[in-house]
């Protein structure tokens, strides 16, 4: 009978969550009209911002990646005195609200050394497009990180020692051989990151200034419409998110099930 | 952050707060009013701080609230003609004055608004739609026939003046167009430096007070913008650099 409480108990908590979840997706997506969902979709600002989210989130997963893939094999492969610590460092970020974070690289990027030499060579990155995506290379790495190093410690470092063996040299075995091997992590990874960079939003919001037509997100163009009392095209974006989402879940699944097997 | 509110708002807890929605630029002086309400009153008091086109929204869409506080009369104008507000008890709390801000040392070195348009400064004016200041910066702008001149200065139009303050005294651009209560923030405090807009050149707006008609505690709500504009409190807005007297 015990049993039976403590089964019926979680199977309760867990479908009276997942109900509200789905209840509040279906409400936003049923709240506008659908014709009035095609013609914000269809405007011009939303059309800009959906294009301006999709290539400053490719630029950003192919930056996160390249990094994933460094730090996470580093993390993995090497032990090192502070190799603790450098762990607690790349997953701060996740931890802290995105407007810290976009406090913090203002501060880099627009403000004291770095941001001078920046200047000199003239490059502005705080209100340009570049903001963008280095407000979400930022946001998303720790995240791709993460996956990325917990698929390289599942990899036996014995078939690299074996590649080695009969005559690769380091690089040449993580190239033919652990990356390979990771392809479905590395996958994963670059899912998640690319979810994460397209639903950014305090950080760009801070470092890019959330200016119309110009550095508008997805999630700023949300924002914006709020601020406009533009209910109808605050309402699209969301749903725009929410569609993208559901799709990178649903490919980050079937990807993290290959991982498995 | 508003949402969060809002919830927090209609959890209903202990005893039903007194529900004001308030620009987000006057939280330093209402802050203070609303504490001094609560405790000579005895009634919570429940602040939603948001930009005045969203706060507009917000009452309109929620219908309920007790007291709108944007930061220029044309938003209770509108909220009059859309039956959002009562007349009853509407009333002027004092002024809003748009002034230029500069970070510490004003190294764009401007002097007046005919600086903005010199060529290679760096300059943020708030979004026209979203706040108040962009709205009365473009309005300033265009009536001294700068607005051409100036736009291709202007780096970023973020929608809060939050935002602006923040870019500027972290030097991320030369000028902005604020409030004036805004450089007497603490925060802003030693960080910003004050460039006034001649008279004559600059619109001046006034922060109203109105009850919301969706109220079912009219006589509170009307007691609650009562308290805001008694002598005590003119002392409180004058503190917090909010003229009570139309500036000359």
């Amino acid at each position: 009978m015990g049993n039976r409480i403590f089964q019926a108990a979680l199977g309760g908590i867990t479908v009276i969550f997942s109900g509200f979840l789905i209840w509040s997706m279906v409400s936003l997506v049923l709240m506008p009209e659908g014709s009035e969902i095609l013609e914000s979709a269809l405007s011009e600002e939303m059309l800009y911002s959906i294009h301006l989210s999709l290539s400053t989130s490719l630029l950003s997963v192919a930056l996160v990646m390249l990094l994933a893939i460094s730090i996470g094999y580093l993390l993995a492969r090497f032990t090192f005195p502070g190799h603790h610590l450098l762990r607690t460092i790349v997953d701060l970020p996740m931890a802290f609200p995105e407007l810290v974070l976009g406090l913090c690289l203002l501060l880099l990027f627009g403000h004291g050394a770095f941001a001078d030499w920046l200047k000199s060579v003239g490059i502005h990155v705080v209100f340009s497009k570049w903001a963008i995506v280095v407000a979400q290379v930022f946001t998303a790495a720790p995240y791709a990180i993460r996956v990325v190093y917990g698929t390289f410690r599942g990899i036996s470092p014995r078939y690299e020692m074996v590649a080695r063996s009969l005559g690769y040299n380091h690089f040449n075995a993580f190239l033919r051989v652990s990356l390979p091997m990771a392809r479905g992590g590395l996958f994963a990874a670059a899912v998640i990151a690319f979810a994460r960079c397209m639903g950014c939003f305090g950080t760009v919001l801070i470092l890019a200034g959330g200016t119309r037509m110009y550095t508008e997100t997805l999630p700023i163009t949300l924002y914006l419409n709020i601020s406009y009392g533009n209910l109808a095209m605050a309402m699209t974006s969301g749903i725009i998110l929410i569609a993208i989402s559901l799709g990178a879940i649903i490919v980050f699944e079937i990807l993290n099930r290959e991982v498995v097997l | 952050m508003a949402v969060f509110l809002m919830l927090f708002a209609s959890l209903g807890w202990a005893e039903e707060p007194l529900l004001v929605y308030c620009g987000a630029g006057l939280m330093k002086p209402m802050d203070e009013l609303k504490a001094a309400y609560e405790e000579e009153f005895g009634t919570p008091v429940q602040m939603i701080y948001a930009g005045s086109g969203e706060l507009f929204g917000m009452i309109a869409t929620r219908k309920n609230g007790d007291v709108y506080i944007p930061g220029a009369a044309k938003y209770t104008q509108d909220a009059l003609e859309k039956g959002h507000v009562v007349k009853e008890g509407m009333t002027d709390i004092c002024y809003h004055v748009p002034i230029i801000l500069t970070p510490k040392g004003n190294p764009g070195n401007i002097q007046c608004l005919e600086d903005l348009s010199r060529e290679g400064l760096r300059i943020a004016l708030a979004d026209a739609k979203a706040a108040a200041i962009g709205k009365v910066s473009s309005q300033i702008l265009e009536k001294n026939g700068l607005l051409e001149k100036v736009n291709p200065n202007v780096v970023t139009r973020p929608s809060t003046v939050n935002q602006l303050l923040i870019y500027t005294a972290t030097e991320q651009v030369d000028a902005v167009i604020a409030w004036e209560d805004q450089a007497t923030w603490a925060q802003g405090k030693g960080k910003v430096v004050i460039i006034p807009i001649e008279t004559s050149k600059n619109i001046i707006k006034t922060i109203p007070a109105a009850a919301v008609s969706y109220s079912k505690r009219p006589e509170e709500a009307r007691q609650f913008i009562a308290f805001i504009t008694s002598p005590e409190a003119k002392e409180c807005w004058k503190k917090w650099g909010f003229p009570v007297e139309k500036p000359e």
